[in-house]
């Protein structure tokens, strides 16, 4: 079986319109894959950045797979959340991106959007807090069903992520 | 013959750091890895001079402390990161913590600079706030290797404040013997910082 390794950091996250953010993030990856070890999905702590706009995570990743075929290769999704004074969490923002194809060191962006609601949903959003968020998060890394949401540009995750492929030409398949 | 063993040889140094609001820090470093790993040699752990912020534009603070370390591994899982924690003292001469960073050692060898931002776990209420303004203790990690676990972070809130610069050159041995390929083979590699 060939293996893929990823290895590196969730680093942050910019341009979301307020910065004391933390982000649940999970692998996903097609039936031919197997995790062999390290963790599939996690929470990042919150942070609260002191100067500047941008949250920093440094959130490790490193996980093992190993696979049958390339088909489903690997994604990450993410929920990033905001945390308010009061201890409120409101959904900020999903995205995925795939891991990358090609070995080495790879600095990565992944865009985000969230769902908007109808005009009294916005209005009690702008005073109130909290919004519109996901039944079924599955949305995030499916081309599927996507087609009635409503939705607005949210900032952008900070990825940096190592990639190393093993055996992958033994069975042919050129990178 | 190489017994499926494979080297990582890491040579750098911390740089410096910029931290706008304190003076007089030192830091430390230590190295988090995973069951199969194990530092053949070198040191594993280290306390740099205390270093006052330079009076111009740059605002930094320089150690200059060396890394010089050799890991030895079967499976690149656990991949070994470097956690860095920065100290200052306090008006009352406190020993305070300034910050915690880390990152994974550069896996393709070459070399390469990073900026670590720095951060310090915060209290969540305001009573833990106001006992440790008057005792003076304020929340840090007693095991700072946990940062590396990315396990358990979700109860904690941190506010980021600087950023240490490392650089490090790393070399590996027999790595691509086992099947392992670490780097694009169209474009060597290419030096990238945040």
């Amino acid at each position: 079986m060939a293996e893929v390794h990823v290895i590196g950091q969730i680093v942050g996250a910019s341009n979301f319109p307020s910065s004391t953010l933390f982000c649940k993030w999970a692998f996903h990856a097609g039936g031919a894959w197997k995790v062999v070890s390290g963790l599939k999905e996690g929470q990042t702590h919150i942070d609260n950045p002191e100067y500047g706009e941008t949250t920093y995570w440094c959130h490790p990743v490193d996980i093992h797979f190993a696979t049958r075929g390339v088909q489903g290769w690997p994604k990450i999704h993410f929920q990033v959340y905001h945390q308010d004074r009061f201890g409120r969490c409101e959904i900020y923002g999903y995205g995925f991106i795939h891991v990358p194809t090609t070995p080495g060191n790879h600095v990565l962006e992944c865009v985000t959007w969230r769902p908007v609601g109808s005009m009294r949903d916005q209005i009690n959003q702008f005073f109130l807090g909290g919004g519109p968020q996901l039944k079924n998060p599955d949305v995030v890394y499916s081309g599927q069903d996507r087609y009635r949401l409503q939705t607005e540009t949210m900032g952008v995750i900070h990825l940096e992520l190592n990639v190393i492929l093993r055996n992958f030409h033994k069975f042919g398949v050129e990178y | 013959m190489s017994n499926g063993v494979f080297l990582l040889s890491l040579t750098g140094q911390i740089e410096s750091a910029v931290f706008p609001d304190f003076d007089d820090i030192y830091c430390k470093y230590c190295f988090t890895y995973g069951s199969d790993w194990a530092i053949t040699s070198g040191l594993e752990e280290g306390i740099s001079q205390i270093g006052k912020c330079s009076r111009d534009d740059r605002q930094s603070f320089v150690w200059n402390f060396p890394l010089d370390v050799t890991f030895k591994s079967t499976n690149p899982f656990g991949w070994p990161q470097i956690v860095i924690s920065v100290y200052g003292l306090d008006a009352f001469g406190n020993d305070v913590v300034r910050g915690y960073g880390l990152c994974h050692i550069p896996i393709a060898a070459g070399q390469y600079k990073k900026t670590l931002p720095m951060f310090v776990p915060e209290s969540t209420t305001l009573l833990q706030k106001l006992t440790c303004w008057l005792t003076g203790r304020r929340p840090e990690y007693v095991e700072p290797r946990i940062l590396g676990q990315g396990e358990g972070r979700e109860v904690t809130r941190v506010r980021s404040q600087g950023w240490v610069k490392v650089c490090f050159n790393t070399i590996t041995r027999d790595i691509q013997q086992l099947g392992y390929s670490t780097r694009s083979s169209s474009n060597s590699h290419s030096c990238l910082s945040l």
